[in-house]
């Protein structure tokens, strides 16, 4: 073969997609076989990748228990191989692959649940952030403060999904029982860090549209509109108030 | 600090019983790729290199791509360690990225002069932005290529000679190299520059069956092998003493007994530095 990056290539194809062709001829043959030995490396990739899938979905993983969770881990990483080397970030896609999952049908609150396990995961790498203090906001005029957009730190996600997710994911930590009452109703939830612990709490429609509107990137004054569509006695100030105690804003 | 003795690779379960205990450890290797994002592990980790000597040892830089290495990862690696301003840091004479995949492997290269050249321009560069000199570490085989032309030793020395770089000796991996792919591993020691030699690696590997032939696995899960002891003691003789790691990433036992391990190996750098163990 003429370049390493064609042998690279190759290589890859064999331990992606199981097409040892291109690779085999560039390998010294012996009584152990090209095809076992590139089975030793292929068998990293996939039990190290499934792995690290486990570690960060393991109320999926309970949900359609390890047999089948490495059988959908081996299916995403032949589809969706990592893109860099830092584990914790990888399986950003999972959710979604699970949604699309035909054998994952009949669990249509699966890939909420991933969702909810993703944003624990992002909550508890994300940088360490300097929160903004009060000050800040009240040296602004009160229209300077309509156009203003505010970040909410970086371990912070909301999450809305039609099921229960909150209650599934506690139904399933290693210690309970497992039942939840799938009929629970809508959850609007908010992930973040705080100190070294990842938490999760669910909000109230009016606070969770503010502050999903501004996790979007959304002005103040439309983020407030968004509010009070889904909350019509949605208190601004008091909203302000908390994120700032909350220490939930970014500088 | 300088590491000096034997040190431990330092996994998550063990983070908190180090921060709690401080045991007397000679120093501390962590994995780069784990201390990326910020958040209690990366802070853990700044409030132990005031207590030991700390090493940086790369997964993920991927020395061996002929497409050159991601700058998005050299970036956030330097970021990592201006931050902890480790005494090392090392990586591995491998590839595992790939038209934009990431294998999660350290995947062998052919040792021909065309690697060679992607190598040293991979290290060069890697060693232009971090300002120092990396370490890279010999991986374990599992297959050779019929291309090879350069014994893995010579192209290690090749790639020292014409970068800068330190060689990190992996004692394991040359025993489960030499095995695997038939090779005298006092043979392998003996061939090294012993000049370009800064830090030495052992861990234990498994013995599985392929087919009827016995094929070594560096899983990291065990205790070092007996035959590797005594490869390290001749590593020692022919390159003095040298900063030492204990590793164990499978089945990672108590820290008392990684602890103990790492006794095992002070017990044998003593000896070659002439102090005799009480």
């Amino acid at each position: 073969m003429s370049s390493l990056r064609e042998l690279q290539a190759a290589f890859r194809a064999a331990l992606l997609v199981d097409d040892e062709a291109a690779v085999t001829p560039t390998i010294v043959d012996d009584d152990v076989g090209v095809s076992a030995r590139l089975a030793i490396y292929r068998h990293h990739v996939f039990t190290s990748l499934t792995a690290a899938l486990e570690a960060t979905y393991p109320v999926v993983m309970r949900l359609v228990d390890r047999r089948f969770f490495g059988w959908v881990a081996d299916r995403f990483v032949r589809a969706h191989p990592p893109a860099g080397p830092c584990l914790t970030e990888y399986g950003d896609d999972f959710p979604e692959f699970l949604a699309q999952f035909p054998a994952c049908g009949h669990l249509p609150w699966l890939a909420d649940v991933a969702r909810l396990e993703w944003a624990m995961n992002v909550a508890l790498h994300a940088p360490d952030a300097v929160p903004l203090e009060p000050g800040t906001l009240r040296a602004l005029e009160p229209r300077a403060l309509a156009r203003l957009t505010l970040r909410l730190e970086p371990s912070i996600t909301l999450l809305e999904s039609p099921w229960p997710i909150d209650a599934i994911w506690r139904a399933n930590q290693p210690d309970a029982d497992g039942v939840v009452d799938l009929e629970g109703g809508e959850a609007r939830i908010e992930i973040r860090r705080v100190g070294d612990d990842v938490v999760f709490r669910t909000l109230p429609a009016g606070t969770f549209a503010f502050r999903a509107a501004l996790s979007s990137g959304r002005a103040l004054e439309d983020a407030v509109e968004r509010a009070l569509d889904a909350e019509p006695g949605f208190d601004l100030a008091s909203e302000i108030r908390a994120l700032l105690d909350e220490r939930a804003l970014a500088a | 600090m300088h590491p000096s003795g034997c040190g431990i690779g330092l996994r998550a379960p063990h983070v908190a019983e180090v921060l709690e205990r401080r045991p007397p450890i000679g120093w501390l290797e962590v994995h780069a790729e784990n201390y990326m994002g910020g958040g209690p592990a990366v802070r853990a980790l700044e409030r132990l290199r005031a207590d030991y000597p700390l090493s940086i040892h790369g997964v993920g830089l991927s020395l061996g791509s002929a497409e050159g290495i991601d700058s998005g990862h050299l970036e956030r690696l330097a970021r990592l360690v201006e931050r902890l301003g480790p005494a090392l840091v090392s990586e591995h004479l491998s590839w595992s990225a790939t038209g934009g995949a990431y294998l999660n492997h350290l995947l062998p290269l052919p040792y021909t002069d065309e690697a060679l050249d992607v190598l040293c321009a991979n290290v060069a560069r890697a060693q232009d932005r971090l300002g120092r000199r990396l370490l890279v570490e010999n991986p374990s085989g599992y297959l050779r290529f019929r291309d090879s032309s350069i014994s893995e030793p010579e192209f290690l020395n090749a790639l020292a000679r014409r970068t800068g770089c330190a060689l990190l000796c992996d004692v394991n991996n040359v025993y489960v190299t030499c095995c695997n792919l038939g090779g005298d591993a006092v043979a392998w020691i003996d061939a090294l520059d012993t000049s370009a030699v800064a830090e030495i690696h052992l861990a234990g590997h498994a013995v599985n069956d392929a087919d009827g032939q016995t094929v070594l696995i560096d899983d990291h899960g065990s205790a070092v092998a007996d035959p590797v002891w005594s490869l390290f003691e001749h590593a020692l003789r022919r390159l003095g003493p040298m900063p030492t790691l204990i590793e164990w990433d499978t089945d990672i036992p108590a820290l008392d007994v990684l602890l103990g391990e790492s006794a095992k190996a002070s017990r044998r750098l003593m000896k070659a530095s002439g102090v005799v163990a009480a």
